[in-house]
């Protein structure tokens, strides 16, 4: 499919596989797709509810501070680009490097999740909890789905380290499949930091 | 890729003759003709699931949690009928589970993975049956039993029916993350790798039911936009999807060990 480690094409060949080139899985871009859907019925409900009491979503969103949600989406666009320069060292054929930046990856994961826990433990200790109020309970649903997400996501990679630490290995797709996923996450939080911080 | 071991089975056609002569000779020397009754079946009880729940006993789409107990007994005064006649086809049509899991325990005994996934799949789906449909339906047909039953107690039997509705959904949550994991490993194609992702994502609609627990009006009540409306459509739209590729993968079976051959060449 996208035997990408393979011999060098020859140019023609290149600009014809350019166009049909697709990263990792087509798959999991299937999955991407089912994914955008999901969270689009999700938004679509939070902004529904929304403009059925603005003036309340408003109180309740300002106790959300902006900073930490820019701090979060720094954390995860880091590890987009740690997991891209991943790919890119792989593609390369230089694995120690690309394990490397997998790792780093999962750093800039946790980082997300540290800062994502502190944050919810400062909100219950305000006394905004899941039940408080309706902006709290869609900030809560989104904000944990995701968590679930990202979760899946340090197994993904831990399919990636797996895959990059032995010559015997090594599939550029699963690689490859398992960086899409990760930019699914960050792309979800980037839309979700866009509503719930952004969006006054 | 795992090396066939059994030689692939060749299929003889029908003798020509009548349509009720070709169904007649399928049913007797038909070599698929076990899996094609449990696809069937599936189909069939599907339907009759769809037809019962929704317009019969109007259980789905579920009435609210935030219901006073007048309102309550009021909606089984409206649908009492509905509920015990439906919910009587259902006590007599839930057996079909029976085939309807084995051919998707059997799809994972085709692939090259472990057994122990077709048995904990198995052994889940057989479990979620109970909770899911039977303990809900009897249930509702106490409460709609007799209707001059004290209303606390008709309003007891409503939250005990659908809780144990949404109750199983952690079940299936598990159901379908170990059919994802197998297709995700298998090596033999008897499903394409997006219906494995597609599993992951019915999993994680799943696990939105859970917060029904707590809330009794809104998106994530029982019968909220999150908690019921968008997890239908996912799992509607999963349902299809996999009676559609357990057709396909028993168009393809060859009865042997190895990959499964493609549609064309099964043909």
């Amino acid at each position: 499919m996208t035997d990408l480690a393979g011999a060098s094409p020859r140019p023609e060949q290149l600009s014809d596989e350019h166009a049909k080139f697709v990263p990792g899985q087509p798959d999991m871009w299937m999955f991407v797709l089912f994914e955008t859907l999901l969270f689009t019925g999700y938004f679509s409900v939070y902004l529904v509810s929304r403009t059925q009491d603005r003036e309340a979503f408003l109180g309740a969103q300002a106790d959300l501070d902006l900073r930490v949600g820019v701090f979060n989406t720094i954390a995860l666009l880091l590890s987009s680009w740690a997991i891209a320069g991943c790919v890119q060292a792989a593609r390369n054929g230089d694995y120690p490097s690309a394990l490397k930046k997998a790792f780093l990856t999962a750093t800039f994961g946790v980082v997300f999740l540290v800062s994502k826990i502190v944050e919810w433990v400062r909100e219950i200790r305000m006394g905004n909890t899941f039940t408080s109020d309706e902006f709290f309970s869609h900030y809560y649903f989104l904000t944990s789905i995701h968590c679930i997400h990202l979760l899946i996501g340090f197994v993904v990679l831990g399919v990636v380290i797996y895959q990059l630490r032995s010559p015997a290995r090594r599939s550029q797709q699963l690689v490859e499949t398992g960086a899409t996923y990760w930019h699914t996450v960050d792309f979800l939080w980037v839309l979700i930091f866009a509503l719930l911080y952004v969006v006054r | 890729m795992s090396a066939s071991t059994t030689a692939p089975m060749t299929m003889t056609d029908p003798p020509a003759g009548s349509r009720m002569e070709r169904f007649v000779w399928n049913c007797r020397y038909h070599p698929k003709r076990e899996l094609w009754f449990a696809w069937w079946v599936m189909v069939i009880f599907y339907n009759f699931y769809g037809v019962l729940f929704f317009f019969v006993t109007h259980v789905q789409p579920p009435p609210s949690p935030a219901w006073d107990t007048p309102t309550v007994v009021q909606w089984f005064d409206d649908n009492g009928s509905g509920v015990i006649a439906g919910f009587a086809i259902v006590f007599v049509i839930a057996g079909l589970c029976a085939p309807m899991n084995a051919l998707l325990a059997y799809s994972m005994r085709r692939m090259s993975v472990s057994p122990v996934f077709a048995y904990s799949y198995l052994i889940i789906y057989s479990l979620a049956a109970v909770p899911g449909m039977l303990v809900m339906a009897m249930a509702m047909t106490v409460a709609a039993l007799r209707p001059d039953r004290d209303p606390e107690i008709i309003r007891w039997l409503y939250d005990f029916a659908f809780l144990s509705f949404s109750g199983t959904m952690g079940v299936f949550m598990i159901g379908s993350l170990v059919w994802m994991v197998a297709i995700l490993i298998d090596k033999n194609r008897v499903f394409p790798k997006w219906f494995g992702y597609f599993s992951l994502c019915n999993a994680l609609t799943e696990v939105v039911v859970a917060p029904a627990w707590i809330f009794q009006r809104g998106a994530f009540a029982w019968n909220g936009a999150i908690a019921w409306w968008i997890n239908m459509v996912v799992f509607v739209s999963y349902t299809a999807v996999f009676i559609v590729l357990l057709r396909r993968m028993i168009e393809r079976e060859d009865f042997g060990t190895g990959p499964l051959p493609d549609l064309e060449a099964a043909r």
